[in-house]
């Protein structure tokens, strides 16, 4: 196993404990080929980068952690603030470079470069800063790790998905994006908070864009098995669609709230893709709303589109997207939601 | 159970769900006073103050989690964005607010609060500036939760406990300082990395002040029950005193390098943090190299100093300290140590 330069000796005077140290056993082999070495690759050590490397390490999901950046100082400071913590931690080895070598044989490559959106910014005017940046990442990590999935992040996370599909050449099982599996983290909290209980219990998808055009599937939450809108409608309660309306509304402000208080976020896009790597990585099967290749669900077509859907994650990628029931009105959003992402898709010219 | 304000009604169009969604039981009644209900505060919403509570929630160690810091849109960004993971975590209570009444009933209270160590700048020349802080933050902790146990992480640490243990009135054994226990981390990382073996096996302390009069002792490090210093000897290995006190300066330079780097450390601090939070909650009764009052111990006289030693935790606070042996150096250097230390304290006037 390779050790990190400054360790062969232990301390700038040389000091070598290693030798005679351990004594092997007799009729030792090499160590046999078991494939159970996990390797998570995070391109992008700011804060959303490291807040999900941080998480990735906490929760234990990878024995082998690479981060690249491409300031050398911050990245190799980023690093060092990981290392230092390994008494507390499961071992796992933790690697950083400017080379995409570094990324050589990932399971996972998450993406996460990119320009911070400003105070106000809609995603989609990042869109630019990020193209050309894709150009110099994507096509290194498809090299050294062709067989990796790759999670993008950054955004307008949408169209740089369908970036990263196209640059990498990947089959699009093995390339998703983040999508809306944080706005519908959000979601759930407002709704898990009014109601007084478990996040977990409530089942809610926002889907389509990752942005402004997103959409609430109202007709699909239910809490702990119940059904919202059949409830108020049993129970009698009177309620207006521009009510909804409003609550979707206050999902997507939230996360332009937080940007605008603390300047970024980093924490809840840290657990919300740690929850998607270990759906992954663990082949947990589970259903989350990311961003697929949506051409040709709910009559989505004019292109190749990526946006979220509800879709069953597992070790292969993307199993497959779920058979969810909407409504007239939101599959026409749905539609309309795709049409805003391939409008902008249409001018990069890719 | 209180609410965030916004939640009593479902958005800003008032939708009220929880009319009729839960129906009781027969014949309940209130809830048994069952003290199962773990609550940290954390005094400083910044890089550190944000990577120990993202870490102590990422390990669930709490039933509640308070946030204070002198900035309120920084402090409601943060919390929101811990807030908006919760389909991710186990359900934890978030609360932030600038006003020390939202830390009441604290098991612990973590203080991080103060100026960040400028590069090059030596954790004892930020003394002046956390003072009049801590003057503002302690006494009203005690205030709102005397049986809590405060554990003090603002550099320069060892000075810093001691203030926050006069201005609390608490016990001793309720008022920690994080002290060396991450420097023995970063000793631990350095030797385990070259051994290629797990930090976990390597005991390994580093005590006294935790900065750059800190003593690593040497004498009892040892890695799965083997001590260092008689296995250099037995196998013949020579080695230079130099040599160890260059390894030794390797790890408290290592903070300053992070410091250059990235321009602070966090991640290693906040698992270290959460790691002696564990301890202590959990009655987990390890050692940990840690700031305590250490009158009486090695020979240290002239005044009431806290430094690390190696410290026993539990639900508490500091059981004891192990009766370690030092040879006449260590002690010497522990009570020179303790001398730095108190030289600046008397400057105090507290």
């Amino acid at each position: 196993m390779q050790k990190s330069s400054s360790s062969s000796t232990l301390g700038p005077g040389g000091l070598d404990l290693a030798q005679a140290f351990f004594k092997p056993i007799q009729q030792t082999a090499p160590p046999s080929p078991t494939k159970r070495h996990t390797k998570i690759s995070v391109i992008g050590a700011g804060n959303v980068g490291m807040a999900i490397a941080q998480t990735i390490l906490t929760q234990d999901l990878a024995d082998e952690l690479a981060l690249v950046d491409a300031k050398p100082d911050k990245l190799r400071g980023e690093m060092l603030d990981l290392q230092h913590a390994a008494a507390f931690l499961p071992r796992t080895r933790i690697l950083a470079a400017n080379d995409y070598a570094v990324t050589t044989g990932s399971d996972l490559c998450i993406v996460t470069a990119g320009a911070r959106q400003n105070p106000g910014e809609s995603r989609l005017s990042l869109l630019q800063r990020n193209l050309a940046l894709f150009r110099s990442i994507v096509p290194p990590l498809a090299k050294y790790s062709p067989d990796a999935f790759l999670l993008i992040v950054s955004n307008p996370v949408d169209v740089l998905t369908y970036v990263a599909w196209k640059l990498s050449g990947f089959p699009s099982n093995r390339v998703i994006g983040s999508g809306t599996n944080l706005d519908s983290s959000r979601f759930r909290f407002l709704i898990a908070d009014h109601l007084d209980v478990n996040a977990q219990d409530v089942q809610a998808y926002i889907v389509g864009e990752h942005g402004d055009s997103s959409v609430a599937l109202w007709s699909s939450i239910s809490v702990g098995g119940v059904p919202i809108l059949s409830f108020l409608e049993r129970q009698e309660i009177a309620y207006e669609k521009e009510t909804l309306e409003k609550i979707h509304k206050e999902v997507v402000q939230s996360a332009y709230e937080v940007i605008s208080l603390k300047g970024y976020t980093s924490w809840a896009i840290g657990y919300s893709v740690a929850n998607l790597a270990r759906s992954i990585l663990r082949d947990q099967r589970r259903i989350h709303p990311v961003s697929v290749l949506a051409k040709g669900f709910y009559g989505i077509s004019g292109g190749d589109v990526f946006l979220s859907l509800p879709a069953q994650l597992g070790r292969s990628g993307v199993l497959g997207v779920t058979n969810v029931h909407l409504t007239e009105e939101e599959g026409q959003r749905l539609r309309d939601s795709a049409k805003t992402i391939l409008e902008v898709q249409n001018q990069l010219g890719l």
